[in-house]
């Protein structure tokens, strides 16, 4: 097992250079470049200062030179310095994880829950209101683009009804700290996080409902009812820990996945995230922030990939004799 | 940087662990304006220009003069100013006392700092101060500019967004200043509100200067700038009153009925006139078929820019009529205009040599869309591309997938043709002669990358840029407009998309051509 976990580490560490490698080459291939980026945005400049911005960030530099530079530099663990912020891009990074962090996990942890026992209601009773409910919910959601879903969601819940606010992490003008605070970031999470798990949940109460079906018609579950043990047994004790292994490997993907997931949800909702920084760095050839949170994210599916083994081997001792 | 980290996860999750009592302060309403941004990389409007950094940097740093209404140059740090005879030495008196944010006084060493600054790094730094030879600073409160010519355009360009008074004492410690980490972190600023907290994720809060130079103001007590992007969620933010002032507001034409229609809430495009945005059609002169002129006159018989403003825009905007913004005190409506008729359009494109071809057209090119101002640039290109196509010229339209992209092609003069735009500054020398002056044909973008050069144009600009007669100055520039439009340089489009909209209980907003991007020390909310 240790082998296969030394393995894994190689594989992933090739992995990692190798995405770096082809992230740096795309974004050179692509037209403009940073210095273009913030001429713009100043309107205009001479050539002269052109060329002096070109040498400070090192573009004057043929491309072997500044890829060479740029991996030796992520080696030592530094990811550079942003040519839009001019911070650097880990400082970048770690201002808005948090933010992403708690919008995402609140949204999966909400949709992988009630999807689940969702799905799970729902392929019990196959053919009731319920299901075909859920069936038609986890479509919608499924097909309705989500900034469409947010600014709906901003229709109803802050103009028709105005319970919560319309954008940003907290009260533009708050000045509170402590549980005001807190109070005042959960009523701002509230309507991106349900944005965000409309979408997700639409996938896990079909994942759970397919899977759910699958166990449900095996052979062992069979067993368990002509044994005569009671319906909610054999589907809590039984059925449910086998039909979750899907649901768990999806959520491990898309932890991995978590900053695409959330830029557009970031966008609409004016969200402090990781999301909206990747977004704005590609508009604004901010190459060494989009190559730093490209990084970063390879490295969260890494360590998902990882976790989510773990999860496997407690929720199913069959794994670990592989 | 303390504060961007203090924030996020890692606040909430303390606060919520150690559940401090909460120091809620809820009473702060009475004097605080929300507004919104969309975002800036540097908060020193001597190292960068635009409105995104403009409307902030005002506030944070002085001028050494204002613009007032119709462009009256008012005293701001400088008390007092005197012009010599032959208009090439300008002596200026700073008022006594005045402090930057940290305490230090204002002197005239930092104005001098100031003025080689901006000359050196403000992508109009020469067009603005090129001219001046030598600063000299006799005594603490004395500033003497020497000029090598008479520059009519220095009064109007010294107020906070072109020139702000910043302190030598921090940017002059050697490092490079268009990058000094001090644009952005602990902005300490010579003007009436001072940086309380700059999360560029997050929001913009500006403070008060109690110690501000001018006594009782400003009035307002915060100004607060959430990070906005998102049209849609500006339109609703603006519609619900979340937002009590926006400036650049960046709505499009066709929303602004509805917002007119919500409660409370103002729309107007006043408050533009010094930043004169105008669009147009830029053609690339090179090559042909638009290096000849009866092509251009074609082009701009095709394209009615009265409708496009009526219809298109729905009587938001004025029709272009030249590179002069309606609002700038040198504009001139007397020029050629070009009357709305295809089948003289189709007239001269035969006498040009390009007649209906066995294909069915005349030519055919590429006409890029930037992405940086699509409210306006996209229908005006679908316009376009329609009205051509009736005289069998075939349009394709390539919109830009981001900015970059563009700003490529277009500095590379490796395009067709491109919908462009640009802000005129308060002073044609700065926005205007730059599209024009054949030395400026440059790799760079909103240059003269079209490529026209005609040398009676460049002596009417020589001409404008030391006359200092106001009379024979606006007379240059009526010159200088006309040539302009019967050159077709450019061919104009329906101007200015800019508005601001606010609420009625927002009082004594600057009344200076600068509109928002003008020091706000009289704006306070009527209770």
């Amino acid at each position: 097992m240790l082998k296969g976990s030394l393995n894994k580490l190689g594989n992933a560490v090739v992995l990692l250079v190798a995405v770096l490698v082809l992230n740096f080459t795309l974004i050179h291939i692509a037209p403009g470049d940073p210095v273009e980026a913030i001429v713009g945005e100043m309107g205009g400049a001479t050539p002269e200062m052109i060329e002096q911005m070109r040498a400070q960030y090192g573009l004057d530099q043929p491309f072997i030179v500044q890829i060479g530079t740029y991996l030796g530099n992520v080696l030592t663990g530094d990811l550079g310095m942003s040519t839009y912020y001019g911070q650097p891009v880990t400082q970048l990074i770690w201002d808005r994880i948090g933010a992403t962090m708690l919008l995402v996990i609140t949204a999966l942890m909400t949709a992988m829950i009630i999807g689940t026992v969702l799905g799970v209601f729902s392929a019990q009773k196959r053919r009731s209101i319920l299901s075909h409910f859920v069936t038609v919910i986890a479509l919608a959601g499924f097909s309705a683009p989500v900034f469409w879903v947010g600014i709906m969601l901003i229709l109803l819940l802050s103009v028709s009804i105005p319970l919560l606010p319309i954008s940003g992490m907290t009260s533009a003008t708050s000045e509170a700290g402590g549980i005001a605070h807190v109070l005042d970031v959960l009523h701002h999470l509230i309507l991106p996080a349900l944005t965000l798990a409309t979408i997700y949940l639409a996938f896990y109460s079909r994942l759970a409902r397919a899977s759910m079906l699958e166990v449900l018609g095996s052979d062992y579950v069979r067993t368990a009812r002509a044994k005569g043990m009671p319906q909610r047994l054999v589907i809590y004790k039984h059925a449910l820990r086998n039909a979750i292994l899907p649901v768990v490997t999806f959520a491990g993907l898309q932890f991995g996945q978590l900053i695409s997931g959330a830029v557009l949800v970031e966008t609409v909702f004016a969200w402090p995230g990781l999301g909206t920084l990747a977004f704005e760095s590609i508009l604004r050839r901010d190459t060494p922030t989009l190559l730093g949170i490209l990084f970063f994210s390879s490295m969260m599916v890494v360590v998902m990939n990882v976790l989510t083994d773990l999860v496997y081997r407690i929720i199913d001792p069959r794994i670990k004799a592989r | 940087m303390r504060l961007t980290q203090a924030r996020s996860l890692t606040r909430f999750v303390s606060a919520a662990v150690v559940a401090t009592v909460a120091v809620a302060s809820t009473a702060q309403a009475q004097g605080t304006m929300t507004s919104y941004t969309s975002g800036f990389r540097s908060l020193n409007p001597a190292v960068q220009s635009g409105a995104a950094t403009g409307a902030p940097g005002s506030q944070i740093f002085a001028g050494l003069v204002s613009v007032g209404e119709d462009y009256a140059i008012e005293p701001y740090l400088a008390e007092s100013w005197e012009v010599s005879e032959d208009n090439l030495t300008v002596t200026f008196d700073l008022v006594d006392g005045a402090t930057f944010h940290d305490g230090e006084p204002i002197t005239s060493e930092d104005v001098k700092f100031s003025f080689e600054t901006v000359a050196a790094n403000h992508p109009f730094g020469q067009a603005m101060f090129g001219k001046i030879s030598s600063i000299e600073t006799p005594d603490d409160d004395t500033v003497v500019v020497h000029l090598s010519e008479p520059t009519p355009s220095l009064m109007v360009s010294l107020q906070p967004m072109l020139m702000p008074v910043i302190p030598q004492h921090i940017y002059g410690d050697g490092q490079e200043v268009k990058s000094h980490p001090r644009n952005m972190e602990n902005v300490i600023g010579s003007g009436p509100f001072k940086v309380s907290e700059n999360n560029p994720a997050e929001r913009l809060v500006l403070v008060k200067n109690e110690d501000f130079f001018i006594e009782g103001k400003p009035k307002l007590d915060r100004i607060v700038y959430p990070l906005v992007k998102d049209p849609l969620t500006r339109m609703l933010m603006l519609e619900k009153g979340e937002v009590e002032y926006a400036g650049f507001a960046g709505i499009r034409p066709t929303d602004w009925p509805r917002l007119e229609r919500a409660d409370g809430v103002n729309v107007t495009t006043d408050g533009y006139d010094a930043i004169g945005y105008v669009h147009y059609l830029e053609l690339n002169l090179r090559e042909k078929p638009f290096s000849d002129l009866k092509v251009r006159q074609a082009l701009a018989h095709a394209i009615d820019t009265d409708f496009l403003a009526k219809v298109i825009f729905g009587g938001k905007t004025a029709a272009g009529t030249g590179p002069l913004h309606t609002g700038n005190p040198f504009y001139t409506a007397e020029v050629a205009m070009y009357e709305p008729d295809m089948e003289l359009a189709a007239k001269l494109l035969d006498e040009a040599g390009y007649p209906v071809g066995d294909d069915g057209t005349r030519f055919s090119f590429v006409l890029d869309v930037p992405s940086w101002a699509p409210q306006a640039h996209v229908p005006m290109a679908e316009y376009t591309q329609a009205q051509l196509a009736k005289l069998d010229i075939d349009v394709e339209l390539r919109r830009a997938p981001d900015f970059g992209t563009w700003v490529k092609r277009i500095a590379a003069w490796d395009y067709d043709a491109t919908m462009n735009g640009s802000f005129n500054y308060p002073d044609p020398t700065i926005g205007v002669h730059r599209h024009f002056d054949c030395d400026n044909i440059k790799n760079v973008i909103w240059s003269n990358t079209q490529g026209y050069c005609n040398p009676e144009m460049d002596k009417l600009l020589d001409a404008a840029s030391v006359e200092t007669d106001p009379e024979a100055r606006k007379a240059l520039y009526a010159d200088i407009q006309k040539l302009a439009q019967d050159d077709l340089a450019l061919i104009y489009m329906p101007q200015d998309f800019s508005v601001t909209v606010y609420r009625d209980n927002v009082k004594g907003l600057p009344a200076s051509p600068f509109g928002g991007l003008a020091p706000m020390v009289d704006v306070y909310i009527e209770e």
